[in-house]
């Protein structure tokens, strides 16, 4: 076996472990985060996830206007410019006739992200006057929702709690996750960190394996080292040094491969949910992470792998 | 000596080697037949929970579902449903948010559910006191309530206690009076989750507490066809009838929720299945790799003693089939006691029914899962093969010899 096939086949082995734990799949945390509560429902239209060719909604005097979704454009075959219905019944009896001023990418929410965005963004006077009802008149003055963006971040439960003595019946939440056990996302994390454990230790036990094959492989140069007077814990820390070389560039090479295998992951997801939702994303911390986890791994399983040989006689050792 | 006792000396010879590839295959297998397990659980436990109460069709209002919209007349569309001849039994479901409250206590929110008479069986079991019927009598004037068991634990509430309930109305302002109920049972409810608690009562009691007694509303009507019936005769028969309403069989039921809902854990599980079985390849094929450049002098000296080219082969494939073998079959358990932890972990999540799992066994999935392993462990051993065939014999052994 070649030189370079042995020192490849651990680096290999620790490379795995550090991309096992870097990529740790569909975890739409930072897509949440993504999805800020000042771009959530009911904002206003949020012009980063316009297209660059669509125009601004602006008031027309011939036609009123509207934005439709990327994935409702493609799924209605309707171009900017087109004149489209827009009706709150089946009938279209309670509709009217639009300007298609432009598309737009509807801002991620993993929350939504299995669902066919189709989608549109109507001036809020436009929207009343399709849904209101005529029988009653509270509702030409009625939303869905209002966003709020507060002054202080922290009074959030304080200004809920204000709210909902004020105006009984109105619920008040803040929009930063709950961060409670049974918070979906939170589960999710559990979830994939549970997975992560469980490949990591099948690595661990293939990275031993390997490690003891290639202890195996040099017990007579160890021995001649021996008969010539060098100590078991030099050999010892010439094999620490190695495996500590070996584990370094297995986690650097595992980061990369990571990264590189992040934009495959997420290009896969995006094309299957047709989103824009960032579902894997190597950040610094988790490399750090990685790297922190596979580099004592490896040098714990070579120092494992070489300490039974060096406890033994150095007879058997050079096999005579 | 037969190639496989070879193989097996072989593996043997070398038991901390053996023992940790073993190890390896076994986790990675068992990864493997989890996310297989997963692949399908939550569909197969999903009909599972849609075919324990014995209904097989829904009756909803709009192709909306299973976003909530109330079927307007619901007495008359079940008492059209119930006429036709492929229906043995209809059953109306109501459903609606309320709050429990007693003094002392926050509130706590509950589903507050009615049912047809009859059907209370079908949808909750009985643990303690009497259940709704046309004849059941409280010891107070309140309405009569059968209680979820979780609500009754964290209330202190048994049959015979009194509490006061409110009906959510959400989106506007309401000074709906909250109506005292008295706890005549205590019940598991097949459809509820783990964390939410639930509230049944009577017809009266239900639109009373909703101040909306005029109001014939329902969420769903449930429908079981005769048994010589298919679901498919049975929704075409109603959507017949009456074409204002929209009926699924459980199988659409289950499709429907699959396109929308669970295809996430179905993509989670084709990614992390071929992660795996690229690991488990990786695995094997590097271990016998290995092994087998250790092991050059040795496979060249049985060919010059005359061994064939197949024997040689055959012991390698050999020696691959004991470690995938007897990593695959430890795989099993430990994969299923690895699927009770991970459905564990899932099933924290929100609104997920008690009798819902993400990790559901099923005999086809095993077989998938060896027949994976060993597709895996023959296309492991085929470059060691390859290398062990092509050997040449007379310079290896020169080699080893100098060596």
């Amino acid at each position: 076996m070649g030189r370079a096939a042995r020192i490849f086949l651990p680096v290999a082995a620790s490379c795995l472990i550090a991309a096992v734990i870097t990529v740790r799949l569909p975890l739409p945390r930072v897509a949440l985060q993504r999805a800020s509560p000042e771009r959530s429902d009911g904002g206003k239209p949020d012009t980063t996830y316009l297209k660059p060719d669509a125009a601004p909604l602006k008031p027309d005097t011939t036609h009123k206007t509207v934005l439709l979704s990327r994935q409702l454009m493609a799924e209605a075959g309707v171009n900017v410019g087109d004149v489209v219905t827009l009706a709150a019944d089946a009938n279209g009896t309670r509709g009217g006739t639009f300007l298609v001023a432009g598309m737009y990418e509807p801002v991620p929410d993993p929350r939504k992200f299995s669902a066919k965005r189709l989608e549109a963004r109507l001036h809020l006077p436009d929207l009343i006057a399709l849904t209101e009802d005529t029988n009653d008149p509270g509702s030409s003055d009625q939303v869905s929702a209002l966003n709020l963006s507060l002054a202080n971040k922290q009074d959030a439960d304080a200004v809920a709690s204000a709210l909902a003595r004020r105006v009984p019946g109105m619920t008040a939440a803040s929009t930063s996750r709950p961060g409670g056990l049974d918070d979906p996302f939170a589960v999710l994390e559990r979830f994939h960190e549970a997975i992560a454990i469980v490949t990591v230790t099948g690595s661990t036990a293939f990275l031993l394996a390997l490690m003891v094959m290639r202890a195996e492989e040099r017990r007579e140069i160890i021995g001649i080292l021996r008969l010539m007077g060098i100590r078991s814990r030099s050999i010892l820390v010439e094999v620490l040094l190695e495996g500590l070389l070996i584990a370094v560039a297995g986690a650097i090479f595992g980061v990369l491969l990571a990264v590189a295998a992040q934009s495959l992951v997420n290009r896969f997801f995006q094309w299957r949910y047709d989103t824009t939702l960032v579902f894997v994303r190597v950040t610094t911390s988790i490399a750090w992470k990685a790297v922190a986890f596979a580099v004592p791994l490896g040098v714990v399983a070579g120092l494992a792998a070489s300490w039974t040989l060096l406890r033994r006689s150095v007879v058997s050792l050079v096999r005579r | 000596m037969t190639s496989r006792a070879l193989a097996w000396r072989t593996v043997t010879a070398e038991r901390s080697r053996a023992v940790l590839a073993v190890a390896g295959v076994a986790v990675i297998g068992a990864l493997l037949f989890d996310m297989l397990l997963l692949s399908r659980g939550l569909l197969v436990s999903f009909r599972q929970m849609l075919d324990t109460a014995g209904y097989d069709v829904r009756v909803v209002a709009s192709e909306a579902f299973p976003i909530r919209s109330p079927i307007p007349e619901a007495s008359p569309v079940a008492a059209d449903v119930a006429r036709l001849p492929e229906v043995r039994d209809v059953t109306i479901v109501r459903t609606d948010r309320a709050l429990v409250l007693i003094q002392g206590r926050g509130p706590t929110e509950v589903e507050l559910l009615n049912l047809t008479v009859g059907a209370e069986r079908r949808v909750w079991r009985l643990t303690a006191g009497q259940d709704l019927g046309p004849r059941v009598r409280t010891k107070t004037s309140s309405s009569p309530a059968v209680i979820s068991r979780g609500l009754a634990e964290s209330l202190t509430l048994a049959p015979g206690s009194t509490f006061r309930l409110r009906v959510i109305v959400s989106g506007v302002a309401s000074a709906l009076p909250p109506a005292t109920f008295e706890v005549i049972g205590i019940a598991d409810f097949h459809f509820a989750a783990a964390n939410e608690h639930a509230v049944a009562t009577t017809f009266d009691a239900f639109q009373g507490v909703r101040g909306s007694t005029a109001s014939d509303a329902a969420d769903v009507i449930l429908v079981a066809s005769r048994p010589e019936v298919e679901s498919a005769s049975t929704v075409a028969a109603i959507e017949r009838q009456r074409p204002d309403v929209r009926a699924y069989s459980n199988d659409e039921v289950v499709a429907r929720f699959d396109e929308n809902g669970f295809a996430y854990f179905r993509q989670i599980s084709f990614v992390l299945s071929s992660i795996t079985l690229g690991f488990a390849f990786l695995l094997v094929g590097t271990l016998l790799t290995v092994s087998v450049n250790q092991r050059l002098g040795q496979v060249a000296a049985l060919r010059a003693l005359g061994f064939p080219r197949r024997r040689i082969a055959a012991m390698l494939a050999w020696e691959s089939a004991w470690l995938v073998g007897v990593g695959g079959l430890l795989s099993l358990p430990v994969g299923w006691a690895l699927a009770l932890q991970l459905d564990r972990i899932l099933r924290q999540m929100p609104n997920i029914s008690d009798e819902l799992h993400f990790f559901v066994f099923e005999p086809r999935i095993a077989v998938w899962h060896l027949g994976l392993l060993a597709a895996t462990g023959v296309a492991a051993a085929v470059y060691p093969v390859w290398i062990a065939t092509r050997l040449p014999i007379a310079a290896t052994l020169r080699l080893e010899t100098v060596s």
